[in-house]
């Protein structure tokens, strides 16, 4: 095979990029190759990225709404041109035409992970339960019955724990 | 043989308060509000961290904090409204009004990621008791910058690559880490190439991969890293085993006798004397501490040291080092 870059020395660098979910495969010689990988030593960044994303991705300025961050006056203008947000309230304002952005940028788009105590609150507390629910299924499986039990109960005391907050 | 590839490692989270604009919106007023807070969550029972005000540093003691890796170019240039909160030990740091409200940051001495998020963690639960986090619940820790949102954690570890440096392997290794979703850079220098050979890499998202999948993914990629440099090193040695040695040889002898030294030339010649430490062919050097020395010669740790001027460093730079490994 020849190098795609080039076309013609013997491609031996093998390289899968995916860019907008998909996926695209480039074979290339080694020196063509080396011309390309110092982008990770470059000025290349999530952010520098990111920023490009969210201009390409939304070039119809028409749908811009005219109001923005109803607690800090941020539009959605200024937004895409900073690429950051200017308080807690803008992820609201802007989330549904921030959606598939985060998602192509960070290939997911739900957190998974630490939920703080007090800001999650009630939540936090429903995650806890539907990880417990998670442990006791596995436990029942490999029948560690004392475990189950055990899990059971917890389960139980947040449970009560909710319906006591409401 | 002891090798020190995994220098050091390093977890940051992102954080955000509820009630306050951020950092991109607020006034000078609103900054010193949240580092009010800040310093009272984590200091109001007992005096745990000094907290140091970005303005009453001058350029060359920030550049040093940054040299020692304390705090981010980023939090330097926030001359009015930046500040962080220094551990005695050193191993915790928290930048207030950088990109974010708050990032706290936790320092370890070689592969230490596990450590370094129980402690971070801690200080996150801690802080947590007192001020109003953003959060939200499909998207996680609510941050300045979209790419740092959900986890908001950032795990970061130092590599000192020489091998795969000198037989030019690191660049397309690097790379293809890079397609796993990871970061690379070198850590000092600019450009293209990393001085020293040290690299720190990353991860680069922060949604949909729990804190701890994150560390054992990182953790998994370093190990892998790791065997790579070492195979090469055992390569060298078999292979190339009079050019390395006279190479360390000359390096050391540079290293003990010149009077004046450069940064570069300093870290690229260290660099090649730790290896040939780690790979028993200089044992001169075993058993000193070499990647400290590095940190030590950096510009601005040396004119940080009193009455040295930017003329006099280079030759401040050389006795250092001569000092250091002829002590
Ligand atoms: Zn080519
Ligand atoms: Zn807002």
């Amino acid at each position: 095979m020849l190098c795609d870059e080039c076309g013609k020395k013997e491609a031996n660098v093998h390289l899968t990029h995916i860019i907008n979910g998909k996926k695209t495969e480039s074979h290339l010689c080694e020196e063509c190759a080396n011309k390309t990988q110092s982008i990770f030593n470059s000025s290349f960044s999530m952010e520098n990225l990111f920023s490009a994303m969210l201009n390409n991705t939304f070039n119809a300025k028409t749908y811009l709404p005219k109001k923005g961050c109803s607690n800090c006056g941020m539009t959605y203008d200024e937004f895409r041109s900073i690429g950051k947000f200017g308080c807690s309230h803008c992820i609201d304002t802007f989330k549904h035409r921030l959606m598939p952005v985060v998602k192509s940028i960070q290939g997911y788009d739900s957190h998974t992970g630490k939920i703080p105590k007090r800001a999650g609150g009630k939540f936090k507390v429903q995650m806890d339960i539907k990880n417990l629910k998670a442990k006791l299924k596995s436990a029942v499986e490999r029948e560690e019955y004392e475990l189950a039990a055990k899990l059971r109960d917890e389960i139980h005391a947040l449970e009560k724990k909710i319906q006591g907050d409401e | 043989m002891e090798d020190n590839i995994v220098i050091s490692s390093r977890i940051r989270l992102a954080r955000n308060l509820k009630n306050y604009k951020f950092p991109v919106y607020m006034t000078t007023e609103e900054a010193n509000n949240v580092i009010a807070e800040v310093n009272y969550a984590l200091n109001k029972e007992r005096k745990n961290y000094d907290l140091i005000y970005m303005k009453e540093l001058t350029d060359v003691q920030k550049n040093s904090l940054i040299e020692n890796h304390l705090i981010s170019p980023a939090l330097a240039k926030k001359n009015d409204s930046g500040a962080f909160l220094l551990s005695p030990d050193k191993k915790i740091s928290i930048m207030i009004n950088e990109e974010d409200h708050i990032r706290i940051q936790t320092l370890g001495e070689g592969m230490s990621l596990k450590e370094c998020w129980d402690l971070g963690n801690k200080v996150d639960d801690d802080l947590e008791e007192y001020v109003d986090y953003a959060f939200d619940k499909e998207l996680g820790y609510v941050t300045s910058c979209p790419t740092n949102i959900g986890t908001g954690v950032r795990a970061s570890v130092m590599l000192h690559l020489p091998a795969l440096s000198i037989t030019n392997q690191v660049e397309k290794f690097l790379y293809s880490i890079s397609q796993l979703g990871i970061a690379v850079r070198g850590v000092y220098g600019e450009g293209t190439k990393s001085i020293g050979h040290l690299y720190q890499i990353s991860n680069q998202g922060t949604l949909g991969a729990s804190e701890e999948t994150l560390i054992e993914r990182i953790t998994q990629i370093v190990m892998q890293i790791v065997e790579k440099e070492r195979k090469t090193r055992e390569h060298l040695k078999k292979n190339n085993y009079d050019e390395l040695e006279d190479d360390f040889y000359r390096a050391y002898g540079l290293l003990t006798h010149a009077r004046k030294m450069t940064t570069d030339e300093a870290m690229k010649l260290l660099s090649l004397i730790k290896l040939g430490g780690e790979m028993g062919i200089t044992p001169m050097v075993i058993g000193k501490d070499i990647y400290k020395l590095m940190v030590k010669i950096q510009p601005n740790n040396i004119s940080n040291l009193e009455g040295i001027s930017m003329k006099e460093r280079d030759k401040k730079r050389a006795e250092i080092i001569r000092n250091e490994l002829l002590k």
